[in-house]
Parts: C-alpha cells; structure tokens; sequence
C-alpha cells in the first residue's frame, strides 16, 4: 500500500557545496540518499515529491560539516498483511516462485500454489496445470495475496500466495 | 466451593485426552500383558475423589506398582494437570500427612504404629483445578484453530528443516536460502538440502498424488475431522463453559492444606488445643530428647516387657484419660471405643493394659515433663497397643499346641487394628481373641503379671515381625 507522508531527516553537506545553490544541491543529496530505501515503519521510499521546510544549518565541530533538519513529503510503499498485489515472476524453483511486486520480494511457497498446478523442470521451470492452459514461469505477472511479511530494520520481504479465488496469472510472456 | 463440576470435567478430559496414552517408556517392549492404556484415567479419577495424596498410598489404593504410578503423575504434571510436592521426611512427618487426610474423611485413617526414625523422600499429589480448566481450554483452542487454518488454508506459513542439522527456516527465510546451483533450498550452516515440513494432519498421506481431486479429498476430511471433533468434544466443552465463571477448588500448597485440613478437624472434634500441639511436641520429643527406649515402638514393647514388674504407678490417671475418652481415640476407629463401652471384659482388659503403660510413662515423666497431657495420650496408646500385642502373645503361649492356628488372628490384628483398614473384620477377630483370653485365666489382676511373665520369655521376637508388618 502506499502512502504520501512528511519525513524528517538531518542532511550533512560538505562546505564545498556552500553557495548560491546550496538549497537544489541538498535537495540532489537528500533524494540520492533516501529514494529507494526501506525502513521497517514506513516501507520503501519510492520517491520524494516535496521539501516541506529546511531548518537552519549547524556547523559540526571539527569536521565543517553543517547539518540542516529537513522536512520532505514522500511517497513509500508498505505491503502489509492480506494485501493483494500484482507482481513479476523472477525465479520459478522446486519450493516456489519468486515474484517482485516493484522493491519488494514476494515468495509463493509451492504449498500455496493450487494443487492443480504442477512444477515442471527444464530450462525454463514452471508451474502449469495438467491441460496447460495456465503456466507460472520467469517474467509472468501474476496477482497474489500477502500472507505474511518480514519486516527488518532495512528490508521487508514477503510471503504469498495463489491458492485463492481471482489470484493467479493475470499476464502470459508468452502469450503477449 | 463446589467441587463436583470440576471433578466431572476432570473425569471427562481424562477420557477424552488420556484415554489411550500408554504410560511406558519408549524403550520397553509391548506385550499385550504389559499394555497399561487407561491407567491415567483411573489416576485421574482417583485423584478427583483425593485432595493431597502421598502417592505410595494412592499406589497402595489403586494396587498399582507404584513406579508406574509415578511414571503416570510424572506425565500429568507435564501436561500441567497435577501439582506434585515431594519432601524428605520421617514416617512420623507422613503421620501429620495421615492425620489430615483422615480429617478430609477420605484416604487412609491415621497410622499411629509405624515410627521409624529413617528419612524418606515422600512425594505427594494434587489435582490442580484452576491450571485444569485453563490448560483443556487451551487444548480445545488449539485443536480447532490447527483444524480450521488447515481448512481454509490460513496462516500457512511453510516451514523447513534442515535434516542434518536439525535447524528450521520457515518462507520468510527463503530468500536467503534460496542458492543459485540448485533450486533446492540450503541451510545457512551446513549447507544440507532443506525439506519442506508437513505437520498438517489431512496432507500427510496425500503428498505423492497430485491429482485434480487430492484437495477437495483433503478439505473433505479436514471438515470430517473437525466435525467429529465437535460432536465427541461437546460434553467436554459444554462442561468447560459450565465451570468458566466457578472458582476452582483450591487446595494451596501441602504444607497449607495440611494445616489447613488439620486446623479443621482440631475444630470439629473441639478439644483441639491438646491435639496439634501434641502431634508436633510428639516428633520433637522423639526426635530431640535421649530416649534410646523410646525411639520406636519396637524398642518399646521389648522394654515394657522387660520392665514390667514396675508398674500401677499411673493406672489411676491413665483410667481416667481412658474414660473421659478424649476425641483422638475416637478418631483412631470406632471399634475400639465400641468395645470399651460395650463389654466389660474389654473394659477390664484395657485396665491391665493401662497398668502395663505405666512404667513407660513414669520413665517418660522423668526426662520430659512438660506437656504431661500430651504425653499420657500418647504413652497410653503406646502401651495399650503394646498390651494388646502382649496379650495375644500371652494366647499364643497359652495354646502352645495350635499356635499355627491361633496365631494367624491373633498376629494380624494389632496390625488391623494399627492400620484401622477394615473395621468389621478387625472387631470380629478381636472379640474371639478376647473371648477365648478369659478361659486361660482367671481374675482380673492376673492378667498384669501373666502379661509381664509370659512377655519376657516369648514374645519379643513375635513383637518385632508383627510391627514390621504394621
């Protein structure tokens, strides 16, 4: 799910970057540095979409390092529980699938995969139904419910599964 | 405080839970003869009609070995139905025990005659009511969630192990099992190839076939199960709901319901200041003061018989205790009291053996004469029981002939009467006993030195086996 919040973060700025554009080369940094990052609470960064207020800068002892407190709006994604996402394939094994629902990583264990479908070896493993109508392999999209997340300090991962009604391939590779 | 409810539910979760645990360690063979299937329901029951229990008597009661009792409690006090105490202490320590167990009117009456001075570790049981109710509702909830997820699939979170090394990985972990050789999950320490773990009770015999009906197959049974779950549980639920808002019955720690149980029955039998404080000042005296020939019953018989001749010095005082007859004799069994009142023969009887006690307790008098009270109750019973084991020693020397004959009753009922174990029987033999005493003699008095004559010669040996028995 995603959510458009306000963030704060003290950004360090070395002194050379001090001058007329001192507030675009903040900005620069702050969003090299947080875009794309996962935190436990909030989910990943996907993008910052605004500066709310810079505060004033303080010069660190020793260093000449000045330290500003921003406030930035962005937008994080944080899957959670129940959650019904549409995601890529990446990796088809004997235990499951790996799917990518943008950063984070979903793996549907076999045991959620519908007992109709079976893993099938070769250079392109798969999971397909005894008539062959639908396949799961590397590249599919398909729509899976979260039903349990990992969340550490830097990285959520996720479980999901198939097995339910309207969940499953949604995209052939192939057939597309 | 209604204990009936709790019972019966105890009564059912033994059924419904522990009806087919065997009770015996893995490591012994299964013979049809040896298979002990049930007995934790009869424990169990047994239990319910109990409060605290030392378990050689429940052993005793239930004619069980008891190192299998004891396997059995040991297993109930893992599943958290049973609170277990155990304590090292004399067999006068266990009287205390006795002593309130006889006070709740159930389990053995009090043994006065077994005094040995050897410590023993006794173990002792309880039902723990309250844990009881909280530990079958916690069962019931987990057989119907483990049923239910499985049902609908819910919360499936697929575990794996590491066959090697035993440790497991649940989904989330994949990603970092996951390697890039095979497409087999690895353990993070060995290295070995991970195996999806199947606890589920419906999947275990459908894994190999994968064919199109296996999961309607398994939810079918699933719902199977947990239908009949419902319908074979439902005494045991509705029981469980039945006593949810009743406090359970507590009995508190051993040493509390001891004194508890023994505060009750001192308030009951109203002359209860003289009765704990004498139980207590009784094992101390034992214990602490020098008295070599008053350690044991044993040692006292030998010496009233030795010592005999000294005697009547305190038969006034002890005929009086003898009739007021203070509650403890009450308690010791009924029997006796009916003989005392009901024929003469016993009640003059009793005197001689009053008689007897004396010497012993003017020796007692000496080294301790504080609570003299106490002390002429328990002297008395001593003696008299010692006098009861003289006189039919003195049968016995009497009809020298049949001994065989005459000795089987007369040996084994100082023990009834000991044990207090069947009262009807105990009676019968004695008035036969005491029947037949007046034809070997004649008057009333010469049963004081017949006593002491014959005891000296006969009847010491005979008096430690019959004891021992005791």
């Amino acid at each position: 799910m995603f959510f458009h919040i306000v963030l704060e973060r003290n950004m360090q700025l070395h002194p050379r970057h001090f001058g007329r554009n001192l507030r675009e080369n903040l900005v620069s940094k702050l969003m090299k540095d947080v875009e794309g990052t996962c935190s436990g609470q909030h989910g990943f960064v996907v993008a910052i979409t605004g500066i709310e207020n810079i505060g004033k800068g303080m010069i660190r002892d020793g260093t000449g390092f000045v330290s500003f407190p921003m406030k930035y709006q962005c937008v994080v994604f944080r899957p959670f529980k129940g959650e019904i996402l549409e995601a890529v394939v990446t990796m088809v094994n004997k235990m499951g699938f790996f799917a990518e629902a943008g950063p984070v990583q979903i793996f549907v264990s076999n045991h959620l995969i519908p007992d109709d479908m079976e893993f099938q070896t070769g250079d392109m493993p798969n999971y397909t139904t005894s008539d062959g109508s639908v396949k799961i392999q590397k590249d599919s999209e398909v729509r899976l419910k979260i039903i349990g997340t990992r969340v550490d300090a830097t990285e959520i991962f996720c479980i999901g599964t198939i097995k339910d009604d309207f969940l499953g391939v949604i995209n052939d590779p192939t057939t597309a | 405080m209604s204990i009936e409810p709790f019972n019966k539910l105890v009564k059912l979760t033994a059924r419904a839970f522990y009806d087919d645990i065997p009770t015996k360690g893995e490591n012994q063979p299964k013979t049809g003869r040896s298979d002990n299937r049930g007995i934790a329901v009869v424990v169990l029951d047994a239990l319910s009609r109990r409060q605290w229990v030392r378990e050689e008597d429940l052993a005793k009661d239930l004619k069980l070995h008891s190192k299998q009792l004891r396997r059995t409690l040991r297993f109930f006090e893992e599943e958290k139905l049973v609170t277990r105490d155990h304590r090292r202490e004399t067999a006068k320590g266990a009287k205390v025990h006795n002593a309130a167990v006889a006070a709740t009117g159930d389990g053995p009456p009090v043994k006065e005659g077994e005094e040995k001075v050897k410590m023993h570790t006794h173990s002792y049981c309880c039902l723990d009511y309250a844990q009881i109710c909280d530990v079958v509702r916690y069962r019931l909830h987990r057989l119907r969630k483990k049923l239910k997820d499985e049902l609908e699939d819910k919360n499936t979170v697929q575990e794996y192990v590491c066959p090697n090394c035993g440790k497991r990985y649940n989904a989330l972990d994949a990603l970092q099992l996951v390697s890039m050789e095979d497409e087999y999950f690895h353990c993070e320490s060995c290295n070995g190839e991970l195996v999806a773990e199947s606890d589920k009770l419906a999947s275990q015999e459908v894994v190999g076939d994968g064919d199109d009906n296996a999961r309607r197959r398994r939810r079918e049974k699933l719902k199977d199960l947990l239908q009949k779950m419902e319908v074979q549980l439902k005494p045991l639920m509705d029981q469980i709901n039945r006593v949810k808002d009743l406090s359970p019955p507590e009995f508190g720690s051993l040493q509390a319901w001891e004194a508890r149980a023994s505060a009750a029955r001192c308030a009951e039998n109203g002359e209860s200041s003289a009765m704990d404080p004498s139980k207590s000042s009784h094992g101390m005296g034992y214990g602490g003061t020098p008295m070599p020939f008053l350690g044991d019953t044993k040692v006292e018989v030998d010496f009233s018989g030795v010592e005999g001749k000294g005697k009547d010095i305190k038969s006034e005082a002890d005929g009086t205790s003898l009739k007021v007859l203070p509650p403890w004799m009450i308690k010791q069994g009924m029997n006796l009291t009916k003989e005392q009142r009901g024929e003469v023969k016993q009640e003059q009887k009793m005197d001689g053996s009053a008689s007897v006690a004396a010497p012993e307790f003017s020796e007692d008098k000496k080294f301790s004469t504080e609570n003299n009270e106490k002390n002429i109750q328990d002297e008395y019973l001593k003696a008299y029981y010692a006098a009861l084991i003289k006189r039919q020693q003195e049968e016995e020397a009497k009809k020298a002939q049949e001994t065989q004959i005459s000795d089987g009753p007369s040996a084994v009922s100082p023990n009834r009467r000991v044990g207090m174990k069947s009262k009807r029987e105990d009676e019968g033999e004695d008035t036969v006993d005491w029947e037949e005493a007046p034809v070997t003699g004649n008057a009333e008095n010469y049963k004081v030195h017949d006593l002491n004559v014959e005891a000296d010669a006969t009847a010491d040996d005979e008096d430690d086996i019959d004891w021992e028995e005791g």
